[in-house]
């Protein structure tokens, strides 16, 4: 296996890495980045848990090998927002308890800010479409639609 | 990993290194197969870096999609409007945001897995793909291209740069519909791609061209006799009728650990109808058969 | 969704229990902090993978693990000898091991386990194994598994329990009946898919005892596991309970036991610490699913619709070994009839071994199962009948004053009838399934009901007991600490609710601690949906307790007696003088004083009082009833079923959160669709053919239906606020409903679930070649 030289932005903070070549964009944000929030559910890239944005763009890092990240920018979780800064939409899964375990969530939020930052005005289809890739066994998802629908409204009163 | 600088670089390596080289376009049916083992390759050769091969383009009466572009950026592409909704149709079917941000044109067609979904679109379509060497191109027929499950024609010093087909005129339309278990992230049962042509009336089926997945060395196929069957007929009810009952005798759908291969082909009639009905509904704005 | 109350029943106001409020858990989740087992695994940590055998039944004739030992990079290998105690990781019968020694019973039983630093070195040491096995005669059938030839799966033969439900003479009921309606129904493995693969790790401590950390249920029950394998007292293990991704069933028995047993082997071996997180399809494999089983009813009825006799033969398939069969038998034989009045009932219910993969505790234990068979049977009866389906439901369902199968008597706590009407008059019943038989063209509509009871908490499965603790700071920060965990339903919150309103304080004064056997009493299992009505009458004892205290000391400051000192909202007040103190204030007198501000206290429920050979009696302490209706679309040329509304009505006795509530509900429910439509572990000789997310399918969120949830609240005698369970009950009820009204669309029944869409048109099939 060989090593490369990974240069990419995470969360806003620029970062230089020696990669092997197979080593997974989500190993590499898990274990060498320490950013735990993004999970591992499946590792066959069925499930969705593991998402993060790449260049605004959601991705399962399951599926992308940590070299084909090279000068993208990815947002984890962390970088969503902060316990004193919550992003609206974390603000909105949690007025609805839409979190139950939890471990879909960090993709969840993710999905909803891919949606929200292209489409402010969701209709219920567009909702549904861009969490289908991200399996939920708690929830039964009622509460996440809910929640994002009203991070939509926030986020737009907001501007 | 191999990561090419340019397309000059890859040619290159892909001439001096023959064996044993994967390459990857968003290898998310590689990542897969290495996960579980079914793959163990020497060397991976990155493709992502070759921002050359996105693109959607009409040259020459052809709509041209570089190898590269992803299901994503297809569907967004302002020349894939309102005529070429099939893709939206793939598209939606296919998996989530997450899925068709990743999943390539070029990477679905060398996959060549028996759950590919756009195959038999692009067959219907008659689209040709456009392999490059360091010794120069060639183009082959998409039919002629995979000659299996897993198998295509792609030389192990060549890529897959570009798909094209030919523009769909006022009178041709393009319709696919897909079975699975649920509603998202489903490996299909069956799915179907339909090509109508018809004469300028809207009553006589000029060209039709019909693929389903799965067919016979697990690869998407045309079924060319039910093709014959239909061309120049007159569009109705009974049309359709005979060409369903000669579908049902030439289709022999295997089965998998899901399903028999009886209750595919059954399923296959189904939605042969449908998709053939939707391209009229396309061309005409509404019902047309009698 | 709507809260009902129930005239002439008049109950307290309650100002924080029965509300909306935010979980604990939710902050750091959405932040997406580092909680679960594998954000927190140790340093210089060693990282396990199982051997695991390929074949379904055998004797293992060699098991070499020379080259492995030897591949550079491993560091250690475990095997059964390494054991310093029992060899046992076994929930209720100790019939399983830790690690296969002279015999494997199921594909995939772990024989032995490899640690390296590198995971991908322990890995690749799994292919430099060699094991010879000498293939056993198998069985994958549970019918065939009862026939006295069958291969022998354990020494005692292979029925693990036999349950009997005798009430009256069926055969004499029968003779009173107008028609005798017969009907097998079958139903499949369904895979739990917690979202968390199992992982746990382990710490060696200096003084020879372990800290063990992972994704667990319940921690007192690895605890007991852990030491009997490394023959440690049980305060020598240390069990926390990391954030867990999801349970639903498989991490409260032996599985966790086999995480952290093989991990611990492992670490008191090399002294190092050692995680084992089980990838998804080791899970898949590895861990215990929901009990297939083959319900073979025969029933009696007049035709003015009422029920005269029960006859019921039910046979669960447990795999290679028991884990809690025996107890989820036992739960469906006795919901085996449905809620109805039913005079005379004879169940016979075997559980049942088989050289399948494990089954054992899944969400809803045996009830999903007996009512698919009931329900559906219902169905079948009224239609025999001539009788709408609602019709013959409302004839003979359970009310207060009647008695159950087990002839225990029904108490005022029944809001079963409320649950039933509440839920037509929402799905529109009547309209909808007139209008549906005039549709035309290949997609057909139609409703279906579906109603059910479930016994709350342990019942006769086990002693029921909950233990909380609680304690406040200098800072008031007041600490509930309790073994019943959080993995997803939200009740420990639901906990602090009951503390902060049996205290009258404001619940942000609340906190809840981890699960931690140091400073956690024993509970029990984490299961049944107990931790709110058997932990929750314990917090409320204990904080009932607690409170008193403050009330105390707050008294004594203001040098009145304690009867006129009243709390609102964290302030003490003398009723006769106005003059108050805070809730800090108290503390800080209390701190200043040496008295002691902490609480401990079980809540012991009362023995269920059967006969054991005919289960007459008491069952369980309460029940939750419910009635959900289901509306499907199907298309008659491709078999696939869409599920338009569900609508659920449940009578929880009193919502401690409602909108926690609903999430359960809502959650349940889609599992419920799933194992309806499209779940189903398939094995093939014995091993998994799809144990993967790609090819075993769970709903997603294209699948979701419109969903109305109704809250009906008639209070039990058992819960705190008269809180029922409501964990389990959701995923009982949507099976019978979805095939019900699939019934309805295209009058055909499914005898079979999952209902998947070529089963569905090949029953079109062979119905339309008959008529």
């Amino acid at each position: 296996m060989s090593k490369h030289l990974l240069k990419f932005t995470v969360n806003g903070k620029k970062h230089a890495l020696v990669v092997q070549s197979h080593e997974r964009l989500l190993d590499v944000l898990r274990d060498r980045l320490g950013l735990k929030g993004t999970k591992e559910g499946c590792s066959t890239g069925d499930c969705g848990i593991c998402a993060v944005l790449m260049d605004g763009k959601l991705v399962n890092s399951c599926l992308v090998f940590a070299i084909q990240a090279r000068n993208k920018e990815i947002l984890t979780i962390e970088g969503v927002g902060t316990a004193e800064n919550l992003h609206p939409i974390q603000r909105a899964f949690m007025k609805w308890n839409a979190s139950q375990c939890g471990y879909c969530i960090p993709a969840m939020i993710l999905a909803s800010k891919e949606l929200l930052d292209k489409n402010p005005n969701p209709t219920s289809e567009d909702i549904r479409k861009a969490t289908s890739g991200i399996i939920c066994r708690c929830t039964g998802y009622v509460k996440i639609f809910e929640a994002i629908k009203t991070a939509a409204a926030e986020m737009k009163a907001s501007d | 990993m191999f990561v090419p600088q340019n397309m000059g670089d890859l040619l290159q390596f892909l001439d001096t290194h023959q064996s044993g080289v994967h390459l990857i376009a968003n290898g998310t049916d590689l990542i897969n197969r290495i996960q579980r083992k079914q793959v163990d390759p020497k060397v991976l050769v990155d493709l992502t870096g070759l921002q050359e091969l996105k693109y959607v383009k009409k040259q020459e009466s052809l709509i041209k999609i570089g190898a590269l572009t992803t299901i994503s950026e297809l569907i967004a592409s302002p020349l894939i409007d309102a005529r070429y909704d099939v893709m939206r149709e793939v598209a939606m079917k296919f998996g989530g945001p997450s899925i068709i941000n990743m999943a390539t044109v070029g990477g679905n067609i060398c996959s060549a897995s028996s759950s590919e979904d756009l195959l038999p679109v692009l067959l219907v379509l008659t689209a040709d793909v456009q392999v490059r060497s360091i010794h120069g191109e060639r183009i082959v027929s998409i039919e002629d291209f995979v000659t299996g499950k897993r198998k295509t024609g792609l030389r192990s010093n060549e890529i897959l740069v570009e798909t094209r087909f030919p523009e769909l005129d006022a009178d041709s339309a393009c319709s696919f519909e897909k079975v699975g278990m649920r509603n998202s992230l489903i490996i299909a049962f069956v799915n179907c791609a339909v090509y109508l042509k018809t004469d300028k009336s809207g009553q006589v089926i000029g060209d039709v061209r019909i693929a389903f997945n799965r067919v016979s060395g697990k690869i998407p196929q045309r079924s060319r006799d039910i093709e014959n069957k239909l061309k120049d007929k007159k569009m109705s009810e009974q049309t359709l009728a005979d060409a369903t009952t000669a579908l049902r005798d030439e289709l022999k759908l295997t089965s998998d650990f899901r399903v028999s291969g009886e209750y595919r082909t059954e399923v296959a009639c189904a939605i042969f109808k449908r998709t053939l009905r939707r391209c009229v509904e396309k061309l005409s704005g509404e019902r047309a058969l009698v | 969704m709507t809260t009902q109350t129930t005239e002439g029943l008049r109950r307290p106001q309650t100002l924080i229990v029965g509300k909306s409020v935010g979980r604990v858990d939710s902050l750091d989740k959405v932040l997406g902090k580092p909680i679960y087992t594998m954000d927190i695994t140790p340093e210089n940590a060693l990282y396990l993978k199982v051997v695991r055998s390929s074949v379904s039944h055998a004797l293992l004739k060699k098991v070499d693990l020379s080259r492995a030992r030897k591949y550079p990079g491993v560091v250690a290998v475990v095997t059964a000898q390494d054991i310093p105690g029992i060899n046992e990781s076994s929930a209720l019968l100790p019939d399983k091991p830790l690690f296969a020694t002279d015999r494997v019973r199921f594909a995939g039983e772990p024989i032995a386990a490899i640690a390296s630093f590198d995971p991908s070195i322990a890995e690749e040491a799994l292919e430099l194994v060699d094991i010879e096995y000498e293939p056993l005669p198998t069985v994958f059938s549970p019918t065939e598994a009862l026939e006295p030839d069958s291969p022998k799966i354990h020494t005692n033969g292979n029925v693990a329990k036999h349950l009997k439900v005798r009430k009256g003479d069926v055969e004499e009921g029968f003779k009173q009946a107008d028609i005798i309606v017969e009907g097998t129904y079958k139903t499949p493995f369904q895979e739990p898919v917690p979202l968390e693969p199992e992982a746990g790790f382990v710490i060696p401590e200096p003084d020879g005892s372990v800290t063990c950390v992972g994704s667990i249920q319940s921690p007192y029950h690895v605890q007991t596991g852990i030491a009997k394998i490394l023959s440690l007292r049980s305060e020598q293990v240390r069990v926390i309970q990391a954030a867990t991704g999801g349970a639903f069933g498989p991490k409260s028995d032996e599985i966790p036991v086999d995480v952290l047993g093989m991990a611990a082997l492992v670490a008191i071996r090399t002294r190092k610490p050692a995680v084992l997180a089980y990838t998804r399809e080791e899970s898949m494999i590895g861990h215990t699913k929901r009990h297939p089983f083959v319900i073979s009813l025969k029933v009696g009825v007049k035709n003015n619709g009422k029920l005269t006799a029960w006859e019921a033969k039910l046979i669960a398939d447990t795999g290679a070994y028991a884990s809690l069969g025996p107890l989820v038998v036992i739960r469906a034989c006795f919901h085996a009839t449905g809620p109805y009045v039913i005079p005379n009932v004879k169940t016979d219910a075997y559980c049942v071994y088989t050289n399948n993969t494990m089954a054992g505790s899944f969400r809803g234990f045996g009830g999903p199962q007996a009512h698919f068979a009931a329900e559906s049977h219902m169905d079948e009866i009224a239609k025999k009948l001539g009788m709408d389906p609602l019709e013959l439901r409302l004839i003979n369902m359970l009310r207060p004053g009647t008695l159950t199968a087990t002839s225990q008597l029904v108490d005022e706590g029944c809001g079963l009838e409320e649950c039933i009407t509440k839920a037509v008059k929402e799905s529109d019943w009547y309209n909808k399934r007139l209008q549906y038989t005039k549709l035309n063209g290949a997609k057909k509509r139609g409703l279906g009901i579906a109603i059910m009871y479930h016994g709350n908490s342990l019942g006769p499965e086990g002693n029921d007991f909950g233990t909380v603790h609680m304690q406040i700071d200098r800072d008031g920060t007041t600490r509930l600490r309790t073994a019943l965990t959080e993995y997803g339903t939200g009740a420990p919150s639901g906990l602090l609710q009951i503390a902060a309103e049996t205290m009258h304080l404001p619940l942000g004064y609340f906190k809840l601690d981890a699960s931690d056997t140091e400073y956690c009493g024993d509970s029990g299992p984490t299961v049944a949906s107990r931790t709110i009505t058997i932990g929750g009458r314990a917090t409320q004892m204990v904080a009932g307790n607690l409170g008193r205290k403050l009330r105390q000391v707050a008294a004594d400051m203001l040098q009145s007696s304690v009867d006129d000192v009243e709390v609102t909202d964290g302030v003490y007040r003398r009723k006769s003088t106005e003059q108050s103190v805070t809730f800090l204030d108290v503390v800080a007198h209390a701190y200043a004083n040496g008295i002691p501000l902490k609480e401990t206290g079980t809540f012991t429920a009362p023995k269920c009082d059967y006969e054991p050979q005919t289960s007459q009696g008491t069952v369980y302490l309460q029940y939750t009833y419910g009635a959900v209706t289901a509306e499907v679309e199907v298309d008659t040329e491709t078999g696939r079923v869409q599920v338009l509304k569900i609508v659920t009505a449940y009578d929880v006795g009193k919502a401690i959160n409602p909108i926690s509530l609903e999430g359960q509900i809502e959650g349940g429910t889609i599992q419920g669709l799933g194992y309806a439509l499209m779940e189903e572990m398939i094995h093939k000789n014995g091993v998994v053919v799809n144990p993967n997310l790609g090819d075993y399918y769970v709903p997603t969120s294209l699948d979701v239906p419109e969903m109305k949830s109704i809250i009906v609240e008639y209070p039990g005698a058992l819960g705190p606020f008269g809180a029922k369970a409501i964990g389990e009950p959701p995923i009982v009820l949507p099976a019978p409903a979805i095939v019900n009204a699939i019934d309805n669309a295209i009058g055909v029944r499914l005898n079979e679930i999952p209902a998947t869409p070529d089963r569905v048109l090949l029953a079109l099939r062979k119905a339309t070649a008959q008529s």
